[in-house]
């Protein structure tokens, strides 16, 4: 999180200035809790002044009992009720008078004017023969701050676990200077810094284990419930907890470059996303308060020109005025997909793109890349072929394979296990086929069928084997010295423990699942059967997924899901783009929907939650347009007391909030 | 271009966030504004040439305290 400062320049950011961001995350919370004592402030003092007006209209109006004089009874309800609108009240007077003549109305227009009104009938009731509302109009506002109150406290709740988030990173860290433990601020952190984490301690910053062995408590961060053991070379990820050893890590990263700086920003960017249903919500809101205000002028003239009683026509008025009420409307998404994003990012889901939980509904296709995402990502070498000695055909493929970027080359390399390796020359990536290159004076070719046709190399005399290997889902490396094969090197990569498990899931809920890959046929559907996914793409190049993913869309709608690095254009091009991560780094800029951990359940719950937070979402909007279709016209009738008007007005904006809060009981 | 993150005191309602949509709207060179009122906080792309003072005014224009401007 990098920040400036007011007097900072842009651009100028150096450790110093990070430093103070860090301690400044602190008092960005508070914003809630003070607006939230602020409202309990005004709370106090609204009601110590309310129950006695209450008490004094109540014992006229109902019991008939009269302690003092009417003119009396109206002056003591004037001035006792004045603090209540004039002081405890007065940021929302003030604020919605304001708005009134600067155009930025808001719902303290509605309430300013309501109450205003209601009070000064009391003082023209002295005067003239009126209905006194004076004090109906501190009750108004006491009901008002209270329901604010108790909104602004849902509002924190809803808030809860994101704000934890924020508060997630260390304050602390121990560096080692020679021999030597300093302790010191996060912001002091530098890469390359060594520091020590004892046990129960928070891991500073993302950083590698040099030293020590430890199981780490990463459920903050990335939703992994089970612990995860480090030993040296293992990558840690700042503000998680180190369990039961002392490591020494080396800083690899900090500040706003970190695994939990990376979530931070994507979660708080995501709220300002507009979910497309809210957009009709938001078109009202923001005509929302002057239509009301019209409607109440309305209203009062319509009464007066039928019943000529000025005090009904005020109190039909006001009633329209404090019931009429936009929060519902404009709280219903925000909330719930504030809601929403907490419980997601608990479990290392981050919904970046608000739009996604609507779009997700109508997916029919659920395509996955294959590898890295259903299966690990990092291949071994599972049997060999050889015409020849076997170290020597390991040594041949490693020597040219070393040059390669290819994760099947990196397996090779690293079976081999080779001290020196051999010199090639003319080393040729043929792309999506294979390699070639030069060792001493004989041409050396490794790869597909696809490449030993076109190279003319014949491998029918292993054609069963070859065949055999692909049926069990592996891959096969050919290789051919001087024309003529010399082995075959099958390799796999192992399935994601739980893969089965989500596919098998997403089969039920009826998805239709599919894999693309550049593997051939025969392997890719050996994988997928193995993971129950029906449908396979194979011989894929990487360039061409997007392409694939288009196609599918002509059928229907498609959530694609792969890592986000090398899947970002297919990412973008499917309906729904789910990224994931792989524990230690984010995809950050591809997917609608970013996934922490390298889990496959992680789809399905990604899936699970958005519909879930979605459907929350038309709930509310669905109440909060009820509440005030049905509302609205029943003050206009007058049929509403201006005080159970407020009430209304106060519940069905907690109501809304409430019912977002209870997302959180869905099982995802 | 250059993001900001506005720090808002103040809002409590949904037409708050809508009206301070609408003021940083108008501040030339800010494009794309978003405000949550959940987060309390506003967000928006801006030209280079947008200082920190012009958005708090366009905060405070619609009735509001921007307490903190960030620029990434």
């Amino acid at each position: 999180m990098m920040k400036h400062k007011n007097h900072e320049m842009h651009g100028m950011k150096n450790m110093k200035e990070e430093g103070h961001s860090m301690d400044e995350h602190h008092h960005e919370a508070p914003v809630e809790d003070e607006e939230i004592d602020d409202w309990k402030r005004k709370l106090i003092g609204a009601w110590i002044f309310s129950i006695p007006v209450a008490f004094l209209m109540l014992s006229e109006r109902i019991f008939g009992i009269r302690f003092f004089s009417m003119e009396y009874t109206t002056f003591l309800i004037l001035a006792i009720g004045f603090p209540v609108l004039f002081i405890f009240g007065w940021s929302t007077i003030r604020g919605g008078i304001r708005g009134l003549f600067t155009f930025y109305f808001n719902m303290d227009s509605l309430i300013a004017l309501g109450t205003l009104v209601a009070y000064f009938t009391g003082l023209f009731s002295l005067f003239f023969s009126i209905q006194d509302y004076s004090g109906v109009s501190a009750m108004i506002m006491a009901f008002y701050i209270t329901g604010k109150y108790v909104e602004a406290k849902a509002r924190g709740r809803a808030s809860q676990e994101i704000k934890k988030l924020l508060e997630l990173g260390a304050k602390k860290a121990r560096i080692i200077k020679g021999n030597r433990e300093i302790e010191v601020d996060i912001s002091e952190i530098k890469i390359g810094d060594v520091l020590i984490v004892k046990p129960g301690e928070k891991i500073p910053t993302d950083g590698i284990v040099i030293k020590g062995e430890s199981a780490i408590d990463e459920s903050m961060v990335t939703g992994e419930s089970l612990p995860v053991e480090k030993t040296k070379g293992s990558n840690v990820i700042g503000a998680t907890i180190n369990q039961d050893g002392v490591l020494y890590i080396k800083a690899t990263k900090i500040g706003k470059d970190t695994f939990l700086a990376h979530i931070i920003k994507l979660v708080e960017e995501a709220q300002s996303e507009k979910v497309p249903i809210q957009v009709l919500a938001d078109k009202i809101t923001s005509v929302f308060v002057p239509s009301v205000l019209v409607l109440a002028l309305l209203t009062f003239g319509g009464w007066i020109y039928f019943t000529s009683d000025l005090s009904r026509s005020i109190a039909a008025s006001v009633s329209v005025l404090v019931i009429a009420c936009p929060c519902a409307l404009g709280l219903a998404t925000p909330t719930a997909l504030m809601v929403g994003s907490g419980m997601g990012a608990k479990r290392g889901i981050l919904i970046r793109k608000g739009e996604a939980i609507q779009t997700i509904k109508n997916v029919k296709f659920v395509v996955f890349d294959k590898t890295g995402t259903i299966t690990k990502g990092k291949p071994q070498v599972t049997n060999i072929i050889s015409e020849v000695k076997e170290n020597y055909l390991l040594e041949i493929a490693a020597s040219i394979e070393k040059l390669s970027e290819h994760p099947i080359a990196r397996a090779i390399v690293e079976k081999a296990e080779m001290k020196k390796y051999r010199e090639v020359k003319g080393f040729k990536v043929l792309r999506g086929r294979g390699v070639e290159g030069k060792i001493g004076k004989s041409d050396v070719v490794i790869g597909n069928r696809t490449l030993m046709n076109e190279k003319k190399i014949s491998f029918k005399d292993f054609e069963t084997q070859i065949s055999n290997l692909e049926s069990e889902g592996k891959t096969i490396m050919i290789v051919a010295e001087k024309g003529k094969v010399i082995g075959i090197i099958a390799v796999a990569d192992a399935i994601k423990e739980d893969s089965v498990l989500a596919i098998a899931s997403l089969n039920r809920q009826g998805y239709e699942t599919v894999m693309i890959t550049g593997d051939n046929e025969k392997t890719a559907k050996a994988i997928a059967k193995e993971v129950g996914i029906k449908e396979v793409i194979a011989n894929v190049l990487p360039e061409d997924k997007a392409k694939k993913v288009e196609e599918l869309q002509k059928k229907n709608m498609v959530a694609f899901v792969g890592d986000g690095i090398n899947d970002a254009p297919a990412l973008k091009q499917s309906n729904v783009g789910i990224a994931m991560g792989t524990g230690t780094d984010i995809a950050i800029e591809s997917g609608d929907l970013v996934l922490a951990r390298g889990s496959l359940m992680g789809v399905v719950q990604a899936i699970n939650l958005s519909k879930a937070t979605f459907k929350k979402i038309k709930q509310n909007l669905f109440w909060a347009f009820a509440y005030n279709i049905i509302a609205i016209p029943v003050a206009v009738a007058g049929l509403l007391h201006p005080i159970v008007a407020e009430i209304a007005m106060a519940l069905s904006s907690i109501t809304v909030v409430t019912n977002a809060n209870l997302l959180r009981r869905k099982k995802i | 271009m250059k993001k900001a993150k506005i720090t808002i005191h103040g809002m409590h309602c949904a037409s708050c966030a809508l009206n301070i949509e609408k003021s940083l709207g108008k501040v030339p060179g800010v494009k794309n504004p978003k405000v949550s009122l959940m987060l309390k906080k506003g967000f928006a792309e801006c030209e280079d040439s947008v200082s920190e003072e012009e958005l708090k005014k366009a905060v405070k224009r619609a009735g509001y305290e921007a307490r903190e401007v960030e620029f990434e």
